[in-house]
């Protein structure tokens, strides 16, 4: 059934719209991030608005986010304190992020700085997470016992001044790194349309070395905040929330994130994050090669200034 | 001309002199949740005592919208988007049927003056070159194209063309019996919002002899309209709405799938 969408102004299938949400709301609920990384691109090749898909995708990314942090939190596997420090620095980084993202479209170059950030961030980390997971899942196979990761945290991180006891994480860190972390990835929600649970997680392990345990569901926790506020940013400053596609999308988008959430018990944490990296990087590298392939039509009508 | 004294509605008195009439099948086009495109017919008449041969052109100008193109330019290997150029005065859609070739209807200059064929869109990157800031943005070029205006018309044209905004359609009037014409109308999906000039020109020696207007309208409607009305002119709420939704919606479903 076709459907015409108020503000993205095209017509799309509405059965494939919830078919899509639902694949990726299981990828979200499996992995713990928001999928919007996935998404944004697929809406982007059906044809909806750059500035449309970006805006309507962070309210995706908000309900099946929502739909699987519940769970998390039940099983104590949130930890809202740095969630919440994390979520002060997101909400001044989608102010940042709806400001830049509307100034680059004035100038024509929004699609290349989204392309080029797919490209860098995706590529990047994707590579570094296949790299390493599967690095030991191979350790694992040849029988040697994985050498437990030495629990020293770096020194910066202590040197740091507004130190905060985090207890559910076992952290007495300075509030700055996650504050940073959270700044940069509500800029990047708001210019790639992703909830930025992909930079997250891996930050959170490596750099502000939170326990496993809680890093999925407090990436969740933030990613909620920042998205809903660049949300109703987007809807504010740029009238670019189409409601029936956000709505479209997260009636499979919540469904499948349930799924997603009770298979992942099923994989192995290294195999999930080797399969993850992979459809990170696969991603990264699909979004960039249009920058170098040599355009069939060397010009391109850019949206109108709305 | 005479005036003919006003007849009664339902009897019909030939003008004198050739003459042409038209109507739509549908002048005013809802674009509702199931819109995906509209077809319109335009439908006319052409009197002419003398039965001299006579030409059609129908000419559909949707609203105007500036268009702002690029072009992609090699740098360090990767294809960016130059600064965009803005043609004003371009409409948002635009059709040119015809019952033959434009040029064999009638010459350049008549065309010219009836804006009547896309060679013939008054569409200007204006000439010298303007830099504006707008929203902030500093120089925003409007115009630095000077020998390369026509490459980039012409660029402009084949993008439209290539979403169905832009038509140029030679047999597109066609006669159906002795003096009865029907053109077709057809509006993609991506068709803006507005209201669509159509004229309807009768042209005998290459010459416009008579021509007639009708407009179609455009519109979003029932829901549709309410929603985009509610995004633009209250975004903040419409903001604060649609992530209730997602909120609510995400919440909702958990509860359901803990009760299995």
């Amino acid at each position: 059934m076709d459907i015409y969408l108020p503000i993205a102004e095209v017509s799309v299938n509405a059965g494939i719209l919830v078919l899509l949400g639902a694949v990726v709301g299981f990828i979200s609920g499996l992995f713990g991030i928001g999928g919007g990384f996935l998404m944004t691109p697929i809406l982007l090749w059906m044809g909806i608005p750059p500035v449309v898909a970006v805006a309507s995708e962070a309210n995706h990314v908000a309900a099946s986010s929502a739909s699987s942090v519940i769970s998390y939190s039940r099983k104590r596997q949130v930890d809202f304190r740095m969630g919440g420090v994390m979520a002060g620095g997101g909400a001044v980084g989608a102010l940042l992020g709806v400001e830049v993202f509307r100034w680059l479209r004035l100038l024509g170059q929004a699609e290349l700085v989204v392309s080029l950030s797919y490209l860098i961030f995706l590529g990047l980390i994707g590579g570094l997470m296949l790299v390493e997971s599967l690095g030991s899942v191979l350790r694992q196979r040849r029988g040697q016992v994985s050498t437990k990761r030495r629990d020293r945290r770096p020194i910066w991180l202590y040197g740091l001044p507004f130190k905060v006891r985090f207890p559910r994480s076992r952290l007495y860190i300075s509030i700055i790194p996650p504050v940073v972390l959270g700044v940069f990835v509500g800029i990047l929600s708001a210019i790639m349309g992703v909830g930025g649970g992909f930079i997250l997680v891996p930050a959170m392990v490596y750099i502000l070395r939170m326990p496993a345990g809680v890093v999925v569901g407090t990436s969740l926790f933030q990613i909620i905040i920042t998205t809903s506020l660049a949300s109703v940013l987007q809807a504010g400053r740029n009238q670019s929330v189409d409601i029936v596609l956000a709505t479209l999308l997260l009636l499979g988008g919540v469904l499948g994130a349930q799924f997603g959430a009770r298979a992942s018990s099923r994989f192995r944490a290294e195999e999930l994050r080797a399969l993850l990296g992979l459809i990170v990087l696969i991603m990264g590298l699909q979004m960039g090669l249009g920058l170098f392939i040599t355009p069939e039509d060397p010009f391109i009508l850019v949206g109108s200034g709305k | 001309m005479v005036t003919p004294a006003i007849p009664p509605p339902d009897i019909f008195v030939p003008e004198p002199g050739p003459s042409v009439s038209a109507a739509l099948t549908d002048a005013n086009v809802r674009v509702t949740s199931a819109f995906s495109g509209a077809q319109i017919v335009l439908y006319g008449a052409v009197f002419d005592p003398e039965t001299r041969p006579s030409d059609v052109v129908v000419i559909v100008r949707g609203p105007d919208q500036p268009i702002r193109i690029a072009r992609k330019v090699r740098v360090a290997g990767l294809w960016i988007n130059s600064r965009p150029v803005v043609f004003e005065g371009a409409p948002g859609f635009y059709m040119a049927a015809s019952s033959r070739p434009l040029t064999e209807i009638a010459s350049f200059s008549t065309l010219r003056r009836l804006g009547a064929g896309i060679d013939h869109l008054p569409m200007n990157a204006p000439e010298e070159e303007r830099i504006e800031t707008s929203y902030g943005v500093r120089d925003v070029v409007v115009s630095r194209l000077g020998g390369d205006y026509l490459e980039w018309r012409r660029a402009v044209i084949r993008l439209k063309e290539s979403a169905n905004l832009y038509a140029t359609d030679h047999e597109g009037v066609r006669f159906v019996d002795r003096g009865l014409f029907r053109a077709e109308i057809d509006l993609p999906t991506s068709a803006p919002i507005g209201e669509y000039q159509t004229e309807i020109i009768l042209f005998q020696d290459g010459e416009p002899v008579s021509r007639r207007a009708r407009t179609i309208t455009v519109e979003k409607a029932g829901l549709e309209r309410w929603l985009f009305l509610f995004a633009n002119e209250r975004p903040w709420m419409y903001g604060v709405v649609s992530v209730l939704i997602a909120l609510l919606s995400g919440w909702l479903a958990s509860v359901v799938f803990r009760r299995r």
